[in-house]
């Protein structure tokens, strides 16, 4: 039996590369509608994969801010960090009471600065710089590293002041740099800092005494409560349930739903739109590959004939047929796989200009051309075994007469 | 209506065919064709010609005794393809559809020359000649060489089919159909598309062929001179028609 089908194997081949002419054309027909789904796919993929993902590594777009101010507490604040879909949570003193002005031996300049409240995890800062810990270490945002010409390592001399008792009072601090943030962290003059500093520099503003820094002042506040908050959902899709979450606690929030939402809604079109092309075009790759093979086994017939009087078996013809469908079906979807580089290369050569560095217009994963060559493969197998058995069922005297 | 001279087969040699009451019909929109065999014993080694004009059958006959068209109805049709075993009900097998097992007989025991060659064009004749040794996965033994020396197609192993003239190719399909030292060769006009004196060359290499290796042959053909003097067994047939050809019978004896 295996003597037969590596047999037949070996004629397959041989009348397969005998009759290259017409195989090239098998071939070209294939790799003629395949090329052209896989471009469009590659298409659909690159379009939609890298507006979803500029959605996703953007952290910006998971942020929930709340609109106005509140007071939340602890407690609060506690209870919407334990929810599954949020990420990163801290509290913001009053924004007012959140600067500082700094200033650095390198520059004559002297930079008001916007405090971010920071912490492990978040996703604005790179997870591989130093945190900004305790009351002593910031992250800058790059713009104001470039304007006082520093480098992490270096130290800053932050200042502020206030009127306590009628007094006008400025007090400094050492800050040393842990840091500089990415520049899509934060475009303007900021420095990330700990809740700590930032609560430091709030009872400092309000009179209050900070003796971790050595700040006179009346006694501080048990029970401390926050206008608003830093929070991060999980992933972009979490956003607008939690969005209709504070919506039911009474909190309004600012949230980037709506652009989420018609990047979802664009996916879901063109996802509709892609299909529908897809499906034409595939009734019309199957009923092209399945004419083309269907035509070449039935010219082939004579010689099955041929075949089928020397002894071999039935599977052993329509194991025939089979093969060189399965080498039109790779050679086809190679070609095919060919036409979408060279094209891709093309597409996301003329758009560069408007992509990101290593965003792509045009691309398909590892596991999408593999699925398009089982496709052919099956389509191919299925198209030559119905021909094939069609024509192992024939009384072999029949097709030898005309050979 | 045609009639042929007729000789029983040789006394003594097992039969290596008995057909008894096959039929084979045929039955197009304005024709209908009837193939009857009363009886025919075939021994071993004999050498059978059957002779006739086009359509009277030949081929259909040929065709059954190859196991590659089944018959309308069968009384009994037995085949015995080695001395030392014993016959085979071939009307069981196409009784049962076996018609793998009818293909196994025939790789091993039978070899067909068609009218055209039936060549595979993408093999060279070489491997065209030792086609159906290796389907039966024979080992090679210098056979096929000495057939293409005996055929005088030696020059022309290394060649596609394409090349050759269609005598040379005749050569080929007669090496092809003995090289596995089959039984039986069943040849249908082998030497049709040759001119009288290719032809009679080409069927006398082919006896020759046959008698060395002891092949039993069963040749049809529509022209009886080139092949009388190769002292076959000449089967009888008798053909009838009816006066608007709409219906043909055949009735072969031997």
């Amino acid at each position: 039996m295996a003597r037969s089908w590596s047999k037949i194997f070996h004629l397959a081949i041989r009348d397969y590369v005998h009759e290259w002419l017409m195989s090239i054309c098998f071939v070209l027909a294939l790799a003629a509608v395949l090329g052209p789904m896989m471009v469009l796919f590659g298409l659909k993929f690159g379009i939609v994969g890298a507006m979803v993902d500029q959605l996703i590594e953007n952290p910006l777009n998971r942020e929930v801010r709340p609109v106005g101010s509140g007071y939340y507490d602890h407690a609060w604040l506690e209870t919407v960090l334990e929810r599954p879909d949020v990420a990163f949570l801290v509290p913001r003193t009053r924004s007012i009471a959140a600067t500082i002005e700094l200033s650095s031996e390198h520059s004559p300049r002297i930079v008001p600065v916007e405090l971010i409240p920071s912490d492990h995890g978040d996703p604005l800062l790179s997870p591989d710089d130093p945190l900004p810990e305790g009351v002593t270490r910031l992250v800058l945002s790059q713009s104001v590293a470039e304007k006082l010409k520093v480098a992490p390592g270096d130290t800053l001399d932050g200042s502020l002041t206030r009127h306590f008792r009628g007094q006008q009072e400025r007090v400094h601090l050492p800050l040393s740099i842990a840091a500089i943030a990415p520049a899509a962290a934060f475009s303007r003059d900021g420095a990330f800092v700990s809740v700590a500093l930032l609560e430091a520099l709030e009872d400092f503003r309000d009179g209050r005494a900070v003796p971790s820094l050595g700040w006179d002042g009346d006694a501080a506040d048990a029970n401390r409560t926050y206008p608003g908050f830093r929070l991060y959902a999980r992933s972009i899709y979490d956003v607008a349930g939690l969005r209709d979450a504070f919506s039911k606690l009474d909190v309004d929030v600012h949230t980037h739903t709506t652009e989420i939402e018609l990047v979802q809604r664009l996916n879901r079109n063109l996802t509709s739109i892609y299909w529908a092309i897809a499906l034409v075009g595939l009734v019309g790759f199957s009923l092209s590959l399945g004419a083309n093979l269907w035509a070449n086994i039935d010219r082939k017939r004579k010689e099955l004939s041929v075949l089928r009087l020397v002894g071999f078996r039935t599977a052993d013809i329509v194991w025939f047929p089979m093969v060189q469908s399965l080498f039109t079906a790779v050679l086809g979807w190679a070609l095919a796989v060919a036409i979408y580089l060279v094209t891709a290369l093309v597409i996301n050569d003329m758009l560069a200009a408007q992509l990101e560095t290593g965003q792509q217009v045009c691309r398909l994963l590892p596991w999408h051309y593999a699925i398009a060559l089982l496709l052919t493969c099956t389509s191919a197998v299925l198209a030559a075994g119905l021909a094939g058995l069609r024509s192992a069922r024939v009384e072999p005297s029949e097709g030898l007469r005309d050979l | 209506m045609s009639s042929a001279i007729s000789t029983a087969p040789q006394s003594g040699a097992p039969l290596i065919y008995h057909l008894r009451d096959v039929v084979k019909t045929r039955e197009a929109k304005d024709a209908a064709f009837t193939l009857r065999i009363p009886s025919l014993q075939i021994a071993m080694g004999e050498k059978i010609a059957l002779i006739g004009e086009s359509g009277s059958g030949k081929s259909t006959l040929l065709d059954m005794l190859a196991f590659i068209l089944q018959p309308s109805e069968i009384g009994a049709f037995s085949f015995r393809p080695e001395r030392d075993e014993q016959p085979l009900n071939i009307q069981a097998y196409w009784k049962k559809g076996k018609i793998n097992e009818l293909g196994d007989l025939r790789k091993r025991y039978i070899g067909y020359v068609m009218q055209n060659g039936g060549l595979l064009p993408y093999l060279t004749v070489r491997d065209n000649m030792n086609l159906c040794r290796s389907v039966l996965g024979l080992r090679p033994d210098g056979m096929v060489e000495h057939l293409a020396d005996e055929l005088g197609i030696t020059a022309h192993l290394n060649k596609l089919p394409d090349a050759l003239s269609t005598g040379e190719r005749q050569r080929v399909a007669i090496g092809r159909a003995v090289a596995h030292r089959p039984s039986i060769v069943i040849a249908d006009e082998p030497t049709a598309s040759l001119d009288p004196y290719a032809a009679e060359k080409v069927m006398s290499m082919f006896i020759g062929l046959a008698e060395e290796f002891d092949i039993t042959v069963i040749l049809a053909s529509h022209a009886w001179d080139h092949i009388k003097q190769l002292g076959l067994r000449r089967l009888t047939h008798r053909t009838i028609r009816n006066h608007n050809k709409m219906f043909t019978e055949t009735v072969v004896t031997g």
